[in-house]
């Protein structure tokens, strides 16, 4: 391992470059705090995927998530901040400084911003891993034009279920929502998907788990699932899955406290257990899992992180 | 060398916003067919890439072997336009 002194040091780095994390940012490099996030996908996050974004304050008719995370990077990088693309693997606390091994060498950092959010959760069915990008699929947005004039599946009841199914139709003919209980998504979006039931564009089954994704020569043909106790076949020439999200915080779960679910907990300064280690956005603990809380987290951090910063320079003024 | 570039993407598609950053940041042109626009070129990217995903990313050499890089995948992009 090598020696602290050798390795490159950083006042702040902010694992992920989401809504949270590039607020953050903004802030922090503003206030000429030297920052560096490191990001292993997009830049701008679940964000970033996510086709329209209706309830982000300041946009009268809304705004396109991409539109959105370019917009929040650029003003990053406008006060200096520098997105890394890498992963960092682990954090070891080292006292003053927290060392981050990353897909760019091991590096320092006085204080650490996690704000990794969330990736998809799997069915875990037979079929989702064999097919996956061959007819299962995790991005709506990324994937769904493939299936113009096509009938298409999608997994799940909560909000991006309900949300992405409704953006899928404007490439498929017919979707059939396949909800393992009941619809979980917001009265809004449930008033949204009425519209579409009505016009028979989506089938929504409740009570509906599912058991196999089946396909024949390369490509899905149906999901056989089990609906109100009965054995269902739903043909179909793709699957979509939305069954919720899995916080990224295994690579920190012996650093930092975790609730129940794997979310980080941090106290009302969004520090976690650790000094100079910071949570924000969807991963922390009681987050509320929008982009408007995600972007207020990341300011409120950077501040509190300014606070701990000062306090250390000047430890009279605590 | 590299002779040309050519991204198949969606107007939706943030991965492809990447892919593109990447080849700008290198200095590389690149031509775009995107499938919102051109829905009957679909098939050419499936048949390319085998997987129905963007971006696709199709690197012709000069002495015209072609590599394809399916996704946003740098380890595999970084080399092919070297
Ligand atoms: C389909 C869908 C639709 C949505 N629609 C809306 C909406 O309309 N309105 C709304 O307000 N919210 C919406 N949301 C929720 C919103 O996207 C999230 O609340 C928001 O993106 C959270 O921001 P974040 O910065 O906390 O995390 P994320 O956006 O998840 O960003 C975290 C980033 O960290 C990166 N990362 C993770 N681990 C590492 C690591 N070890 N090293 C480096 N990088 C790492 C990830 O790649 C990711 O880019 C939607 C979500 C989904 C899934």
């Amino acid at each position: 391992m090598a020696n602290t002194t050798d390795l490159p040091k950083h006042d702040v780095i902010i694992v992920g470059a989401g809504p949270a994390a590039l607020s953050a940012a903004i802030y922090t490099t503003r206030e000429d705090i030297e920052t560096l996030l490191f990001e292993r996908g997009v830049p701008g996050g679940l964000a970033a995927i996510t086709d329209w974004v209706d309830n982000y304050p300041g946009f009268v008719d809304g705004v396109a998530g991409l539109e959105l995370a370019t917009a929040l990077q650029k003003q990053a990088e406008r006060f200096g901040a520098v997105i890394e693309l890498g992963e960092v693997f682990s954090i070891t606390d080292e006292g003053d400084w927290k060392r981050l091994d990353t897909t760019s060498g091991d590096m320092l950092a006085k204080v650490v911003l996690i704000a990794t959010g969330s990736d998809y959760k799997k069915t875990g069915a037979p079929g989702e891993q064999e097919y996956f990008a061959h007819g299962v699929h995790y991005c709506a947005t990324c994937d769904g034009a493939f299936y113009r004039d096509k009938r298409l599946v999608v997994i799940g009841g909560g909000n991006s279920a309900v949300q992405e199914a409704i953006f899928l139709t404007r490439f498929a003919t017919h979707i059939d929502l396949l909800v393992r209980s009941t619809i979980k998504a917001s009265d809004v979006l449930q008033t949204d998907l009425q519209k579409f039931i009505d016009e028979e564009k989506i089938t929504v089954h409740l009570n509906t788990t599912i058991d196999e994704i089946v396909g024949e020569d390369g490509s899905v043909v149906k999901v056989a699932a089990t609906k109100d106790g009965e054995p269902t076949d739903f043909p179909t020439d793709g699957v979509f899955v939305f069954v919720g999200l899995s916080p990224n915080s295994q690579f920190v779960k012996d650093l930092v406290e975790l609730d129940e679910i794997g979310l980080i907990i941090a106290d009302e300064n969004l520090m976690t257990k650790v000094p100079g280690i910071f949570a924000a956005g969807d991963i922390r603990s009681h987050a509320t899992m929008q982009i408007a809380s995600a972007t207020g987290e990341g300011a409120t951090a950077a501040l509190k992180i300014r606070e701990y910063l000062e306090g250390r320079k000047h430890p009279a003024q605590n | 060398m590299v002779k040309n570039i050519t991204i198949f993407t969606t107007n939706t598609c943030a991965y492809c916003v990447m892919v593109k950053r990447f080849l700008d940041t290198k200095n590389h042109t690149y031509d775009v067919v995107n499938l919102d626009e051109q829905p009957e070129r679909q098939a050419e990217a499936l048949a390319l890439s085998g997987a129905l995903t963007v971006p696709v990313t199709v690197v012709t050499k000069d002495d015209d072997t072609r590599e394809v890089i399916v996704g946003y995948n740098l380890s595999k992009l970084a080399p092919a336009i070297a």
